[in-house]
This record gives C-alpha cells, sequence and structure tokens, in this order.
C-alpha cells in the first residue's frame, strides 16, 4: 500500500480499519508513528465536538411534548365524543323508526294478520260468553253502545291494533269466526274500505272518530255483518 | 398510546445529546440549537408512527434537525456563515489544560468550511459510515470521503502548527 493512499484512508476513516491497513501499520514504523498520531488527534477531535449538552434538555423535551400532545388529546376527545354522540343519535331514530313506525301499509293489511295470528285461540264452536252489558262498558271508550250483541260474541276484549288501542270481537260465524275491530280513527295508517287475501275479507267503514272492521272467511256475508253493526251502534258523541 | 409515549422518551434520552451537539455544530449557537433539537423531536412526535426500524432513528432525527435547520434560513436570513467567535463560550478561566485545548479545536472546527465540517461531524458524533453520510447528505460515498479526508488534514496540520502559537497566548 502506498503512503498516499495509507494517509487518506487512515485521515477519512480512522476508526475503519482493514487487514490492509492494519497490516501496513505493522509493516512500517513510519506509518505506526503516523497512526498512533492520529488516535491522539482523533480523541482530541472528539472531546471538542462533545460540547456539553444542558443537562435539563432531555426532561424540557418530554415535557414540551406531553404538553403539545395532551392538547392533541383534547381534540381528540372532542371529536371522538361528537362522534359517538351522533352514532348514538342516528341508532336512536332508526330503533324509533323501526319500533314505532307502521309495518303495515294500511288497515286491511294489519286487520288479517292480526286475525290470522290469533285464529287459533278461537273455534266457531265456542260458546258465547259475553253479555251485552260487559260489552258495552268496553265500549264505553270509543264512547258508543250496542243495542244488541249483533250474534253470538264469543270474546270481547282491548287489543293492541297497529300500535292504538282496540276493541277485538269475535262472534260466530257460519263457518269460521267473524271479527270485529272498532278502533280510533288514526290517521298514520291508510284506510282502505275493502281487502282480502286468499281465504279472508273485510270491510272497513270510517264513523266520526272511530274506525270499524269486519273480518270474516270468504262465505261469510261480510258486508251483512257490516250493516248490523252500523245499525245497532250509537254513539254518544 | 402508552407504548408511543415510551418510545418516544427512550428516543429523547439515547439522543438528545448527539442530536443537540450536532446542532450545536451546524449553527453555533447553543439556544438555536436547543430550539432545532426541540422542534425537531416535536416533528419526530407527530411522524414518530412512520418510524419502523429503530436503527434508523438517529439518522431520521438527523434529517429532521438538517431540514429544520434549513427552514431556519428559509425564515430568516441570518448571515451565519461567517463564524463569531463569541458564540464560543465554553471556557471559563479556570479551565483546564485540558478544556484550554478543546477550546482551541473547537474554534478550529467551527472555522472549518461547513462542507467539511458537517461530514466530520457525523462521523465523530454521529458515528456514521461513510456511505451513511453520504446518504444523509445526498452526496456520493467519494466526495464524503474526500471531505473527511480534507477536514481531518486541516485539523492534523492545525495541531502540528499550533502547539507553540498556544503557548504563546497561554503563556
Amino acid at each position: 500500500m502506498d503512503d498516499l493512499k495509507f494517509r487518506r484512508s487512515m485521515l477519512a476513516e480512522p476508526n475503519n480499519r482493514d487487514d490492509a491497513i492494519k497490516a501496513a501499520i505493522k509493516s512500517d514504523s513510519a506509518k505506526q508513528k503516523f497512526s498512533q498520531e492520529l488516535d491522539t488527534l482523533e480523541h482530541k477531535i472528539a472531546q471538542a465536538m462533545h460540547i456539553p449538552v444542558p443537562e435539563d434538555l432531555a426532561n424540557k423535551l418530554i415535557l414540551r411534548q406531553t404538553f403539545a400532545s395532551h392538547q392533541q388529546q383534547k381534540r381528540k376527545t372532542r371529536v371522538r365524543l361528537s362522534m359517538a354522540a351522533s352514532v348514538a343519535l342516528v341508532m336512536g331514530l332508526t330503533v324509533n323508526f323501526m319500533m314505532f313506525s307502521n309495518t303495515y301499509k294500511n288497515l286491511g293489511d294489519y286487520a288479517i294478520a292480526h286475525v290470522n295470528y290469533e285464529a287459533s285461540h278461537f273455534s266457531n264452536n265456542d260458546q258465547p260468553r259475553v253479555t251485552l252489558a260487559s260489552l258495552n262498558e268496553k265500549m264505553a271508550t270509543f264512547k258508543g253502545s250496542f243495542d244488541s250483541t249483533l250474534g253470538n260474541l264469543i270474546f270481547a276484549d282491548y287489543c293492541r291494533f297497529n300500535g292504538s288501542n282496540s276493541l277485538h270481537l269475535v262472534f260466530q260465524g257460519q263457518s269460521s269466526p267473524v271479527n270485529i275491530f272498532i278502533l280510533p280513527d288514526d290517521k298514520d295508517i291508510k284506510f282502505v274500505a275493502n281487502f282480502a287475501n286468499d281465504k279472508l275479507q273485510g270491510r272497513s267503514l270510517n264513523f266520526n272518530h272511530s274506525n270499524i272492521i269486519v273480518v270474516g272467511d270468504k262465505n261469510e256475508p261480510i258486508k251483512q255483518w257490516q250493516e248490523r253493526v252500523s245499525d245497532h251502534i250509537t254513539w254518544s258523541i | 398510546m402508552a407504548t408511543k409515549q415510551v418510545r418516544y422518551e427512550a428516543l429523547v434520552k439515547a439522543l438528545h445529546a448527539d442530536l443537540y451537539r450536532y446542532g450545536y455544530w451546524l449553527c453555533h449557537d447553543k439556544h438555536i440549537a436547543e430550539d432545532l433539537v426541540q422542534e425537531t423531536f416535536l416533528r419526530a412526535w407527530r411522524a414518530l408512527d412512520s418510524l419502523k426500524d429503530e436503527k434508523a432513528a438517529k439518522s431520521w432525527l438527523i434529517t429532521i434537525l438538517r431540514r429544520e435547520n434549513a427552514r431556519r434560513f428559509e425564515r430568516k436570513r441570518f448571515d451565519m456563515s461567517e463564524y463569531e467567535e463569541a458564540t464560543i463560550s465554553d471556557v471559563k478561566a479556570t479551565s483546564s489544560e485540558q478544556e484550554i485545548e478543546n477550546y482551541w479545536l473547537r474554534e478550529k472546527i467551527a472555522k472549518m468550511p461547513e462542507e467539511y465540517r458537517e461530514p466530520l461531524v457525523l462521523q465523530v458524533i454521529g458515528g456514521f459510515s461513510g456511505e451513511e453520510i453520504a446518504g444523509i447528505l445526498s452526496l456520493n460515498k467519494n466526495t464524503v470521503m474526500t471531505r473527511l479526508f480534507r477536514a481531518r488534514n486541516q485539523l492534523k496540520e492545525a495541531v502540528d502548527d499550533e502547539p507553540k502559537l498556544r503557548g504563546l497566548h497561554n503563556g
């Protein structure tokens, strides 16, 4: 290794000595001296460059960061809180909408669904159990009264009808029970005068502030039932 | 969150001294160096998630600090190329022989052209290899090696020549 190359390499990277450099140092006393001088110089440079660092610098850095991230955290918390609130609000509205909105498009659909749901509870052979007096007692809620039970009344009680309170009457029919619903006039659900599915048919009649719906099977003279209802009912207002 | 904090504190403790020294040799001012380090670590905190390899942390921080230093010149045009003697203030009258020598050598380092000084500082304080320095400074490796050679050669010549003169100053 020639002297210039040796010096260049030593001065550029004094701590990076490959085998060739080490060999050169061993073999030549002048190079050995140079290397020792350089070690001393390197030590001096390192010492000179290692200027004292302010003692509290590390703590200052950590402190400043803590403050900065605290501010950031506060902002984030606020954003998160408002997002959570929005989500809760939307959830609330959705649940509200699903629970209390009308699942059925009109009175007829609901009436048929209601009858189907309770069909197993009633049989056409059930004995009439409800007297005119107890029927009218219940009718008082709807501010109306009957002057006859209209037929063989098997059952009369309040029922939930699409979210509003209604009176559900079940009469003996020709082949299957006939259902009559008396319910307050509800603007939320569409009124239909006639409706039917493959087995059942029904008619609705609108009075001042009540609807009366008659549902029975296809053999039943629903129109007659309806006329009988309107003939025998009296509204107190 | 806690782990990020832990990483950050570890980074501060391990590297703030080297970074401060490096900053000092860039600007020759203790206060500016401290500001630079603060800005650097604040930026580092924000971008800490992007630091995947802990081994690269030092060069990453140095790159941030260099950028911060450059930004300082964009904001205000100080004439920092001219080295002012008054800014070197580590030495007290009571200092030992070693400290006087440090002081003297510090002056020499500070007066060195920046293009020589910066690779030398990175090598001595940062402990980077020639290749790593080339990466940080965006230079090719041969240029870096030449500059390191010239930087050290200047210092060596100064040290070899100086003792008599220094004796005069002190005597």
